[in-house]
């Protein structure tokens, strides 16, 4: 039974389970997860956390039996489910690949492209995904669920498999080739559409996604201070990203400005060579964390 | 003359890490070897060794440490006699006090202090259980335990004190907790003689300044946040009032630059309301020390 005052909210159990914790832990909550117990501990009365797969639980907001929770785009299109997406998490943290569903086959396989699967058989965790892909693109082929490990599984009991890969270091340490990337999938804070007509679900729902965002846009973004004279000002201001309005103080007698912005790390390191070039001084980068735009 | 030192006591085991990390945040580099307890510090000020806090009150106690890291419960039960600095207000990361609790098996006869009476209790910390009983009138014996001590009801004891942070292990080992015996909390230590050496005290309370600034530090944020002209008095009125916020109006435009410190734990409450309240641009940023 669902209290008045209480989120029911579905905490993905496996790849994404740590990255999520952290998550949580730099939007301001205490939460930590209780081996012994297999249970999630939140330092918020309001939000009771519930460890369930990612798919299983798209299945459970779209049916009202929890009220939102942290899942990927790949299990709300495996699960087919009707949900809200509250807001997109990319992929957690800065990572340099995103988690893809790949079709993958040994090495020295004759299969070379998709056409080469007809009447095969692939191993998958993500039957319906597959299912749809292949009927897409007219491939007959015997489609088996498996949801633990599959890398060992191709060229052994089947042809292919169809699986996710974040860092393709499965795939290498089995042997395997991709032939198709099928889906670029994101971790997504997602809510049950009844639930956000609830003024209270919606308001708790909607903060979890600005604290959660903003956590994981503070990996990203990095504060930025600098001085700069009046005739460095326009363009110290072109150069700036526009991403948030810089805010400029006159420094007190002088012909001279303090700019504070934020930016994405990764420019970051462009800006502050041009800055220093342009003449201005004083650059300090601080550390962020959160950031809600 | 040989240089002055302040010989400083670093408690090993669960106070250690985030003893180290205040200390960083204090401005305190402390180098932990892999097998050693000779403890390399970047201050020539300072030297550091690491021990048991149960053992550090004694050593500050005697002189033979000048300064110390260590627990109330330490203090209470080594009944050492220390000056007390500063309270460091934590205990671990995340938990500011640790908790000694009273605990029997689920099923035991013992409901209450009173049928503690002619029992055994086991426990790491004699002193302070015996305060205890005494405190509640009640006669019972009290045995010293090694460790492990949740294993030991009922075959080894009926009862036992132990400390606690969920009570996940307590409920593991089948046992109830019936009250709370002590509240410890983590105190910087000295001596008489260190506090009268006039060097010594300057060095300490210097000390004790920055730790207690990294340790408030870890508690309060700044956030910085645009506000409409037309709006910045409304929620002005709503932000809280540890410090007076820097106000700036962004140059030709009706907007105002506002930055202030807060309590960490405040934040989530305080970025989806201000958010709502039509704040753009809103930054939160780590503090590492706050010295008022």
């Amino acid at each position: 039974m669902s209290k008045e005052n209480e989120l029911k909210f579905g905490f993905p159990i496996g790849a994404w389970q740590k990255d999520s914790l952290e998550l949580f832990g730099a939007a301001g909550y205490d939460i930590n997860f209780d081996e012994n117990f297999q249970k999630i501990e939140i330092d918020d009365p309001e939000i009771e956390c519930i460890l369930i797969r990612p798919v299983a639980m798209v299945s459970f907001i779209e049916k009202g039996f929890l009220d939102a929770g942290i899942s990927t785009e790949a299990s709300v299109l495996e699960a087919q489910a009707k949900i809200v997406q509250i807001c997109n998490l990319e992929f957690l943290k800065p990572v340099p690949s995103k988690t893809k569903i790949v079709i993958a086959v040994p090495k020295d396989s004759a299969i070379k492209s998709i056409k080469d699967l007809d009447g095969k058989k692939i191993v998958t965790r993500v039957p319906n995904i597959a299912r749809r892909f292949l009927e897409k693109n007219m491939v007959p082929a015997e489609i088996i669920y498996s949801d633990a490990l599959n890398e060992p599984l191709a060229g052994v009991v089947a042809d292919a498999i169809i699986e996710f890969s974040r860092t393709g270091n499965y795939l290498k340490a089995y042997n395997l080739r991709i032939i198709e990337t099928i889906f670029e999938s994101s971790v997504i804070l997602i809510a049950n559409e009844k639930v956000l007509k609830n003024k209270w679900k919606k308001e708790k729902i909607e903060s979890l996604g600005y604290l959660l965002k903003g956590a994981r846009l503070a990996q990203e973004y990095a504060g930025l201070m600098l001085h700069a004279s009046n005739e460095m000002m326009e363009v110290v201001l072109k150069v700036l990203p526009s991403l948030k309005k810089p805010t400029v103080t006159h420094l007190r007698g002088e012909n001279w400005f303090d700019v504070l912005t934020v930016a994405d790390k990764k420019e970051i390191r462009n800006i502050i060579p041009k800055l220093k070039k342009i003449g201005c001084t004083d650059i300090v980068e601080f550390p962020l964390n959160k950031v809600v735009l | 003359m040989e240089s002055q030192k302040i010989k400083l006591g670093i408690p090993k085991g669960s106070l250690q890490e985030y003893t180290l990390k205040v200390f960083k945040s204090a401005g305190f580099d402390i180098d932990v070897p892999e097998r050693g307890y000779f403890l390399k510090i970047d201050d020539p000020e300072i030297e550091c060794f690491l021990l048991r806090p149960q053992e550090i009150p004694k050593y500050v106690e005697k002189g033979k440490l000048d300064l110390g890291i260590s627990g109330d419960d330490w203090i209470f039960e080594s009944k050492a006699k220390v000056i007390e600095v500063c309270d460091l207000k934590y205990a671990k990361q995340k938990i500011k006090e640790v908790r000694w609790v009273l605990a029997v098996p689920q099923d035991s006869k013992i409901k209450s202090i009173k049928n503690l009476k002619g029992k055994i209790i086991s426990t790491e910390a004699i002193n302070l259980v015996k305060d205890y009983l005494k405190k509640n009138k009640v006669k019972a014996r009290v045995e010293f335990s090694w460790g492990t001590t949740e294993v030991k009801p009922p075959r080894f004891a009926d009862a036992i004190v132990d400390v606690t942070e969920t009570g996940a292990s307590l409920r593991a080992h089948n046992l109830k907790i019936l009250d709370t015996v002590f509240l410890s909390s983590t105190k910087l230590i000295t001596n008489k003689a260190a506090w009268q050496d006039e060097w010594k005290r300057e060095k300490i309370k210097d000390i004790s300044l920055l730790l207690q600034g990294a340790v408030r530090g870890e508690e309060v944020v700044n956030l910085m946040m645009h506000i409409p002209g037309e709006k910045l008095n409304k929620i002005l009125k709503i932000l809280p009032k540890l410090k007076v916020p820097t106000i700036r109006k962004l140059a030709s435009e009706n907007w105002y630059d506002v930055t202030i410190g807060c309590e960490a734990k405040s934040v989530r409450e305080l970025i989806p309301k201000l958010k709502r309240m039509g704040c753009q641009g809103i930054v939160e940023f780590p503090v590492s020390k706050i010295v008022s």
